[in-house]
């Protein structure tokens, strides 16, 4: 038996950044999101509900959007014509304009992997690094292949329930996953990473095993010459600004960079090894860890990385930078605040939300 | 953004050409205008390396360089504005050297230097943005309401010629064969465009010398090929799969091929040829190696399915490459001229990243039905049985040969050279050229005179052995090639294509068939000087056609 979808469907006309257009045909009562995925295109997103703001994007025409958060998508946005594409429902043709390129729509549906916790490690006084084996694949092979900036979805076997993490390593070819998690007190992966910390080593049979949803996601490296790109990223939200500063250490690209790393305490500064080797692995980074409220052993910067952006931007002559945030809503909206007025290219960003 | 340089410009509008955000090819408007930035710069090199090389003082190295650039410019290679910030940048500093060494030999031979202009003094910007911007009048329209389309098209029939000279050139130079003959035509041809020709007479002229330009350079590069791996010889390849860990090599390089296939060597890794690789398997010193196992796939506009099927790691080594999906995005490499933003570039050599892929990818589970296809009927192997073809065209056996050459491509007029083939009769031969052999060499043709009806000479990098067998034919028949029972049916797509085109009329070829469509860059009145020179015709209806060529 077919499921019951309207008969009356509204095209809607899809432009990624890369200026490719797709046509989807979305059912009357149908989301953007779930329109796609029934054509075989699987739109970045991660929540499904509103409340993540990874499907965001701009459109024009006769839509309305469903129950949303305001975290996700203020009120002044949806105004000026932002969508959350999972909760756009199209009542006429619609024209939408995508923040991403059409690479990062996969064709199918997304991957699913199996794999093994084999480190875990508390970072900063509320952040932990996990490190995943994943198992071989018929399809895919031993290695595990993402774009650098995208997330997948992690679930515990036998609990349906998903949380989302940016990929903090780059593909490669040995199935390794790198995740940086953010514990909230009676978070429910929180939970599930403290027991295993407390526990920690144990064995993969004993609750080591994890599936990993996708990798999907929208955020990622813009090539547009060889502009500065400018990083700007508050708490876990290093996670996948890492990866891309990992993926151009790697292979040598020749970009200017700079990170805005801002944290509240010195406590919250993660300990991680390859922040400290990008220091000589990416010779053309320039790092800037910013401590809203500093100890009396602090001697680095004092605020939050958006002032030391605002700083920067004043100062900059030449190229003007590509500036990527991942963060709260209110950071990216900050940032993309200081960037438009100077002129800069359209932020490149990512929202992050406790899911 | 303007470009008007391949088949599959866009004709939508009322002046054929990608002028929008984005080329049919996939190029941004970054890409294409950095691209414009850095051919002028390139014929300020050749401003300062022509002179220098008059006067002993030829800089081989820049000319070389120059060859390489050029060919990242061409259809289908490098799409990674990154990349051509950076070429922009090494050419204005090669310009630098050749002109200190011009100016340094003009007065030790007591001459004071020429103060050029043009090309030769343009300075780019630092800033990318700046940079983008300059390329608005730098690009092929430069000039349009001055000299009018005319002019604008027979330049880039030149320039574009052009680019195909130097991607051969630098085909032939990877493996060694260069000459000065070759440095220095490269280097006037850019000089002679510096100066934005205005003579309409002239730059046609000029376009048939850099046909015979290329006829040289093509020379070379049979000499890289049959040197360096000996003489192609008649040999079936297998079109499936075998079990097993797999590296597919695309492009043209036969250089990479050979390197990979020595790197893989007694790794378990079987590598496959794709596209215009295929006539590896007709070489002696690439079919040595038991593990380069068979072609995959087909021409160059199906990659994107049969590359998302492919279950290991692949190779590009020159064009053509299109956007690479995200299934296959982490497991495509690119090597030479090629780029794309996000792919993994590996220089020569460096194949540990592919191998790597490769050895962690699933590989093909079990070999497919052995299926073959058969090649390799270069110049050395037709003219080995010349007394039987001569013999068979004496006794009336052999009637006509069709040389079916140039590109494949996705436009469906394309189906054109199919629809030839399959209606040629059987007392026809058909040689094929280039990666247009994919609209035929499925089919089974059978054999005329005890030979196979279907020839298939090779790359279109081979068309220097294509031209020997005609030459041969001629002279053992006592005519010019024009007077063969041979008709030309070419299939166009990129700037090589038209470099090939141009070596044909320079040998004085008439009645070439030319499609699926006539370049854009050709305007009414150019067209109408090629057809009453050389009664070039666009393909029309194969039937037609083949009446027409058998009357």
């Amino acid at each position: 038996m077919s499921e019951a979808v309207s008969d009356v469907v509204h095209p809607v006309r899809l432009t990624t950044s890369d200026r490719v257009t797709l046509t989807i045909d979305v059912p009357d009562g149908t989301s953007v999101v779930d329109a796609a995925a029934a054509t075989g295109y699987v739109l970045p997103g991660q929540c499904h509900a509103g409340t993540c703001g990874s499907c965001h994007a701009a459109a024009t025409g006769a839509y309305r959007l469903g129950p949303h958060s305001a975290a996700a998508l203020p009120d002044a946005a949806a105004a000026a014509g932002q969508v959350l594409l999972c909760r756009t429902y199209p009542t006429g043709p619609v024209e939408v304009t995508a923040p991403y390129a059409r690479s990062r729509i996969l064709d199918g549906r997304p991957g699913r992997r199996e794999g093994v916790v084999t480190d875990v490690v508390r970072v900063a006084a509320q952040m932990v690094w996990v490190q995943i084996a994943l198992e071989s694949d018929d399809e895919t092979g031993a290695g595990y292949q993402f774009d650098p900036g995208q997330f997948v979805e992690v679930q515990v076997p036998g609990d349906e329930r998903r949380r989302a993490y940016s990929l903090v390593n780059t593909g490669n070819w040995n199935g390794t996953a790198e995740l940086l998690v953010k514990l909230h007190p009676g978070g429910y992966f929180s939970g599930y990473l403290t027991d295993l910390l407390d526990r920690w080593p144990v064995a993969a049979d004993d609750g080591a095993r994890l599936v990993l949803h996708g990798p999907t996601g929208a955020f990622g490296l813009r090539e547009s010459g060889r502009r500065p790109r400018w990083f700007v990223a508050g708490g876990t939200g290093l996670a996948p600004v890492l990866s891309l500063l990992r993926r151009m250490a790697e292979w040598g690209e020749p970009h200017p960079v700079r990170l805005f790393l801002g944290v509240p305490t010195p406590a919250d500064l993660p300990r991680l090894p390859v922040l400290a080797e990008l220091a000589t692995t990416l010779p053309t980074l320039r790092l800037a860890v910013c401590v809203e409220h500093p100890d009396d052993g602090w001697t680095g910067a004092v605020g939050n990385p958006l002032a030391a952006l605002e700083a920067a931007v004043a100062e900059h002559t030449g190229t003007a930078p590509d500036v990527y945030v991942c963060g709260p809503p209110g950071l990216v909206d900050a940032v993309a605040a200081v960037a438009a007025p100077a002129g800069l290219p359209p932020v490149v960003a990512e929202r992050v939300l406790p899911t | 953004m303007f470009c008007y340089q391949c088949e599959q410009t866009d004709r939508t509008g009322a002046t054929p050409g990608c002028a929008v955000l984005r080329g049919t090819c996939g190029k941004d408007e970054t890409t294409a205008d950095l691209q414009d930035v850095l051919v002028h710069v390139l014929k300020g090199v050749g401003q300062y390396a022509t002179r220098a090389r008059a006067l002993g003082a030829g800089d081989d190295d820049a000319t070389r360089f120059v060859m390489s650039a050029m060919f990242a410019t061409l259809t289908n290679v490098n799409f990674t504005a990154t990349r051509f910030v950076e070429l922009v940048e090494e050419a204005v500093a090669v310009r630098d050297r050749v002109r200190a060494a011009y100016e340094a030999a003009a007065r030790r031979c007591g001459q004071e230097p020429e103060a050029l202009t043009g090309p030769a003094v343009f300075a780019p910007a630092a800033d990318t943005d700046q940079m983008v911007a300059q390329a608005a009048d730098r690009g092929i329209l430069v000039g349009l309401p001055l000299v009018g389309p005319d002019v604008v098209g027979a330049r880039a029939l030149n320039l574009y010629g052009l680019k195909g000279v130097c991607a051969y050139a630098h085909h032939a130079e990877v493996l060694g064969q260069t000459s000065d003959e070759v440095f220095g035509g490269v280097e006037r041809a850019l000089d002679y465009l510096a100066g934005d020709p205005t003579d309409l007479d002239g730059l046609l002229g000029h376009a048939l010398g850099l046909g015979r330009l290329n006829l040289k350079v093509l020379e070379l590069l049979d000499a890289a090929h049959t040197q360096t791996f000996g003489h192609p010889v008649p040999t079936q390849v297998r079109t499936t799969p075998k079990a097993g860990k797999a590296i597919c090599v695309s492009g043209h390089d036969l250089r990479d091929l050979a390197s990979l296939l020595e790197a893989t060597a007694g790794s378990g890794i079987n590598v496959y040829t794709h596209g215009e690789v295929l006539p590896a398997h007709s070489y002696p010193e690439l079919a040595k190696y038991p593990h380069l196992v068979g072609n995959y796939g087909g021409a160059w506009q199906d990659q994107q399915q049969d590359f998302a099927a492919f279950p290991g790691a692949i190779v590009m080594t020159s064009n053509c490459i299109i956007e690479p999906q995200a299934s296959y995005r982490q497991r495509i490499f690119t090597t030479g001229p090629v780029g794309w933003p996000g792919l993994r570039h590996l220089e020569h050599g460096a194949w540990g990243p592919a191998i790597a892929a490769a050895q962690a990818l699933p590989g093909f589970s079990q070999d497919g039905p052995d299926a073959r296809i058969t090649i390799g009927f270069g110049r050395s192997a037709v003219l080995g049985v010349a007394g039987d073809v001569i013999d068979a065209v004496k006794s009336g056996a052999i009637k006509h040969f069709f040389l079916i050459g140039g590109c494949d491509g996705a436009a469906p007029g394309r189906s054109y050279y199919t629809q030839l083939a399959e209606s040629a009769p059987a007392d026809t031969a058909i040689l094929t050229l280039g990666c247009a052999k994919y609209r035929i060499n499925g089919l089974d043709l059978g054999t005329v005179a005890g030979l196979p009806r279907l020839l298939d000479i090779g790359q279109c990098n081979d068309t220097f052995s294509a031209v020997q067998i005609a030459l041969a034919l001629a002279e053992a028949f006592d005519c010019e090639v024009d007077d063969l029972p041979l008709s030309l049916m070419l299939s166009w797509f990129e700037q090589k294509a038209a470099a090939v085109l141009l070596s044909l009329l320079a040998l004085g070829l008439t009645g070439i068939r030319l499609g699926p469509t006539l370049p854009a860059f050709l305007t009414p009145a150019l067209v109408d000087v090629l057809v009453d020179k050389f009664q070039i015709a666009p393909v029309g209806d194969p039937q037609a056609d083949l009446a027409a060529a058998l009357a």
